[in-house]
């Protein structure tokens, strides 16, 4: 306690520095006074009084120096001293200072916005409160099963002790009229007590459901995201309370939920309550089902309790069992969840270059300023004080480094919200914001840049021989042997991991080239897909079917150029039916062939709407039944092999296909080879959902006037989704294409780093050595030779850092594997466009120094002495 | 060299005793006499205390320092008996209760320590 209350009026001393000096100096004065008084009044003469006064009392310097340093915290003062004169320092070499700076915060800034992806993407759980214990659960079988719930098994998960809570949820998209424009957004039907299950929401504005909304009558009640109502009601406080008109429905707001909130799916933006308990044998009203187990009960007994609830519930579920989807899980993107991390490895790479950049600038200044630290040895300056004086001066650099950096990662990832919603966002509920935990990886790497840059430097840098380094600060001599060494060091290590940089961003880059131009084996430009649900009763009969498809296609028609409508089921590139096993063809002694093939069916003009060649063979025609088929070319060369299949039937899970004809492959271009499975046609028979497939000529409609238009066709059916063809294959290509730009940025930066790091130490090797080339040239060199002399030094550098980072690409080829797609590590061109940039970098850097080497006039150099 | 090794050991014994006593002595002078400036601290000091202080009167500032930031002593300016502005340091209510708790340390410790001292061979087996 007494320690502590020490400490802070020390502290308060050190900050206010009150007059206390003069006190003590009266005090002592007062004294000494009043000694020599005694003394006098003893009847000793004034002068040897005054004198044995001042023997008696000691050294008055030493005790003043004494009660300075227990007055304050001299470590603080001389830290807040060494501050000032470091940023006094800095301010004088303010070039210096900025590219230390800037470097320093691009390093900690993409450090940080890397990391604010991999905590959303990947570290952080959902955002709801004890995420473990939340759950997706449906009933399912040993192949699968359907992940939507009867409504009376979620009444009985509900009444069961098994969970703490069962309620449900459907997401969809709506059509949202406000003033003149109409919007699609995601929308979903809510049971009232899910913002309860997953616990900590709190709406902006307004309130959340009431328990009993969503019955009939109530089920018009519906919350908006905070974004929705800011950009598209401006905000508006009165909102609440008012009806809006969603899918042509006026429903009534109760409430604005805060943007944070993504659920069940990250882009939903509209909630509307809805009583999913209620009894309906329509599979399109049952929900997907969330349940929070209860916290005190084993995880294998309640799914024993929850099974037998949902036995007794619905007698289909005689057989299934309740399978079980941690929310956590759910949202993990197999994709991101290896592309997330290769890319934070490559961030630390980015990170250690810029760091060996600094760290190499900093060297060669403190170097230069031998002189002022062999002059503040000479004064009695200790090492470890020079030292902490040289680190201090990295502690102000990195810190501001940090703030600056902070502020480029916040501009980094507002970008990246804004160019790469769906790419980055997709498939997680956390929002990517910068928050306490980036701002304390920020703060952590601006520590760890203090240490990678300022250790090393202070160390060599101060390590001086006062008379020798006087000596040959004098005569403007060598770079210094250990300090040389180092920089090259730096360097290499510098250019291996740009080079490693390079590899896998010039590996990332190509694959996603050859993806994006990858052969689809089909025209998908100028084609609009919409996915139509025929499945309301309504539609059992065949005459009312017909009726509906012709009023869609007359409807559709009447939108402006509109070339051409072609139904089918299935479509790429999302596939068609899934079907999986052994297809075995009818030529004799024919073994059966194991494959995962994708079934479409499409009317007879698909081929030619989709430009896809009918290589043998004839296209659908109306008498074909449903085991016609056309094959494409894979799947005829696996299972007919070199056989004519036309004419020829196989056989596949008991049934019998007849061979009409034979059409050129489609592919779907992918890191993921099982998504491109071998197809097969049927002929169209107007069963499931379908695609109605519009080709369109110089512009294509809007999307959400063709959901107006087949909603004005029919009020029975439903739009699932609407989509331009090429976006949807833009979108299977939105990873790729996220992952290869930030390769592509983090090995630029690498490069550029590099780059700047040898042209600097050249640069300042030249000065140093401006002597040696006077020499040099004098004894005969040609400016050539000394350019020469300089070059290699570069060259050495650049190659020994190719070699090393090549090795190290090679080492990282299983981790780069996975994101390879048609090109390798042992691609010759990948490998030549590394060692161009490389070679060419390294020319352009060590140019400028080299030139400057050649044009050292030995004349001048001897009148500078 | 060797002398000075030796003069050097000697200051810091003799340093490592005020240290530990100086303290205590301060807070008793000023609870005996009231408040008191520096010199009439010393003066009171050397009288009791013999050569301890004869020396190097000068250390005591920095004890009183080091007590006033514990917030054992307060002081203010006043004028000295001559009239000189001088320096007047007093116990606070919290010096007086260091005060007492170290004179119960320091009694047990002699106490103990004269025990021990006093003992002879027979008494410790």
């Amino acid at each position: 306690m007494k320690a502590l209350r020490r400490f802070f009026v020390r502290l308060a001393a050190s900050i206010t520095r009150r007059g206390d000096e003069e006190r003590l100096k009266a005090e002592v004065e007062e004294h000494l006074a009043q000694m020599t008084a005694a003394n006098i009044a003893a009847g000793i003469s004034p002068d040897e009084a005054r004198r044995q006064a001042v023997l008696k009392f000691g050294a008055v310097e030493a005790l003043k120096e004494q009660c300075r340093d227990d007055r304050g915290l001299p470590f603080l003062e001389q830290f807040v001293q060494d501050t000032g004169y470091a940023v006094r320092t800095l301010r004088r070499s303010s070039g210096f200072s900025a590219v230390a700076v800037l470097t320093l915060a691009l390093a900690i800034g993409v450090t940080t916005a890397m990391f604010t992806l991999l905590d959303a993407l990947i570290l952080r759980p959902v955002p709801f409160h004890a995420p473990e214990e939340l759950s997706l659960i449906y009933m399912g079988g040993r192949t699968g099963g359907r992940t939507f719930v009867a409504p009376a098994v979620l009444r009985a998960w509900r009444e069961s002790p098994a969970f703490a809570g069962a309620e449900a949820a459907w997401g969809d998209i709506a059509l949202i009229e406000a003033d003149a424009s109409v919007v699609t957004r995601g929308t979903a039907r809510v049971s009232p007590g899910i913002f309860d299950l997953l616990g900590g929401v709190r709406p902006v504005r307004g309130r959340l459901f009431d328990a009993s909304e969503g019955r009939p009558g109530t089920n018009d009640r519906v919350l908006l995201s905070e974004d929705l109502w800011r950009s598209l009601y401006q905000g508006d406080p009165s909102i609440v309370g008012r009806r809006v008109t969603i899918d042509g429905e006026a429903v009534l707001v109760v409430g604005i939920l805060p943007s944070e909130f993504r659920f069940p799916s990250w882009n939903t933006e509209i909630w509307r309550a809805y009583d999913f308990a209620q009894p309906t044998t329509n599979t399109r009203d049952f929900p997907i089902v969330y349940v929070r187990f209860a916290a005190n009960m084993p995880r294998a007994d309640a799914l024993r309790l929850a099974q037998d609830a949902a036995r007794a519930a619905d007698a289909r579920n005689a057989k299934l069992e309740p399978k079980v989807r941690p929310l956590a899980a759910e949202m993990l993107d197999p994709y991101y969840e290896r592309a997330v991390p290769f890319l934070a490895g490559g961030v630390v790479l980015v990170f250690l270059v810029l760091c060996a950049n600094v760290s190499s600038l900093l060297l060669a200044r403190l170097t230069e300023r031998r002189r002022e630290f062999s002059m503040r040895s000479a004064l009695g300056a200790t090492r470890a004080r020079v030292m902490r004086q040289a680190f201090v001066e990295s502690f102000v650099l990195a810190a501001l480094g940090v703030v600056c950096g902070i502020g480029l990662a916040w501009v980094l990832i507002s970008t990246a919200r804004v160019l790469l919603p769906e790419a980055l966002l997709l498939r997680t509920l956390n929002p990517l914001n910068i928050d306490l935990r980036a701002l304390g990886i920020a703060s952590a790497s601006g520590v760890v840049a203090v240490l990678a840059t300022g250790l090393l430097p202070a160390w060599i840098g101060t390590h001086i021989d006062p008379i020798q380094s006087l000596r040959v600060a004098d005569r403007g001599g060598t770079e210094t042997r250990g300090a040389r060494a180092v920089t090259r060091g730096l360097l290499v290590a510098e250019i291996a991991l740009a080079c490693t940089l390079l590899v896998a961003g010039t590996l990332l880059v190509r694959s996603f080239v050859n993806l994006a131009s990858a052969n689809r084996g089909l025209d998908a430009s100028g084609v609009v897909v919409v996915w139509i649900g025929f499945e309301r009763p309504v539609f059992k009969e065949p005459a009312s079917f017909q009726a509906a498809v012709r009023s869609v296609e007359d409807h559709i028609r009447t939108l402006p150029d509109v070339q051409q409508i072609v139904w089918s089921d299935g479509r790429p590139p999302t596939g068609g039916q899934f079907s999986w096993g052994d297809w075995t063809s009818d030529v004799p002694g024919a073994q059966p062939v194991h494959l995962e093939v994708e079934i479409y069916s499409v009317g007879p003009d698909f081929f030619a709407f989709y430009g896809i060649p009918l290589l043998r063979g004839r296209t659908f025609q109306p008498r074909d039944t449903s085991h016609d088929v056309l094959l494409g070319e894979r799947f005829a060369e696996a299972v007919f092999q070199s056989v004519d299949p036309i004419g020829r039937t196989f056989t596949f899970d008991k049934q019998q296909f007849n061979v009409i004809g034979v059409v050129r492959e489609i592919h779907h271009p992918s890191l993921d080879p099982h998504v491109d499975r071998p197809e097969i046609y049927t002929a169209f028979s107007g069963v499931g959902g379908y695609s109605l497939n519009i080709r369109c000529g110089n512009t294509c409609p809007d999307t959400a006037l063709v959901r107006q238009k087949i909603r004005a066709a029919h009020p029975a059916l439903t739009v699932n989704d609407v989509d331009a063809l090429e976006e949807l294959y833009f979108e299977q290509l939105a990873q790729p294409r996220a992952v290869a730009a930030l390769g592509f940025t983090f090995a630029t930066i690498a490069v550029l780093a590099a780059a700047a790091g040898l042209f600097s130490v050249l640069t300042y090797a030249v000065g140093r050595r401006k002597r040696e080339f006077g020499v040099r040239s004098a004894l005969g060199a040609s400016p050539a030779q000394i350019q020469m002399l300089i070059m290699r030094d570069g060259f050495v550098v650049a190659v020994t850092g190719l070699a090393i980072g090549s090795i190290a690409a090679w080492s990282l080829a299983r981790a780069i594997a996975s994101f390879q797609y048609g090109v390798s590590l042992n691609d010759p061109s990948t490998w030549l466009v590394v060692f161009g940039v490389i070679s060419v970098t390294t020319i352009a850097a060590s140019w400028r120094p080299a030139t400057n080497a050649a044009r050292v006039n030995p004349i001048l150099l001897l009148k500078d002495e | 060299m060797k002398r000075a090794s030796i003069l050097l050991e000697t200051n810091m014994a003799k340093k490592d005793v005020q240290q530990g006593t100086l303290a205590l002595m301060v807070l008793k002078t000023l609870d005996v006499l009231g408040p008191l400036h520096g010199y009439g601290i010393a003066r009171r000091i050397e009288q009791i205390s013999g050569d301890l202080l004869a020396v190097n009167q000068g250390t005591l500032y920095p004890v009183l320092l080091k007590l006033e930031q514990e917030g054992a002593i307060e002081s203010e300016w006043g004028s000295s008996e001559n009239n000189r502005r001088a320096r007047f340091y007093k116990l606070t209510r919290a010096g007086r209760k260091l005060l007492h708790a170290e004179t119960r340390d320091w009694t047990e410790t002699t106490a103990l320590i004269d025990r021990f001292l006093a003992a002879k061979a027979e008494d410790l087996q």
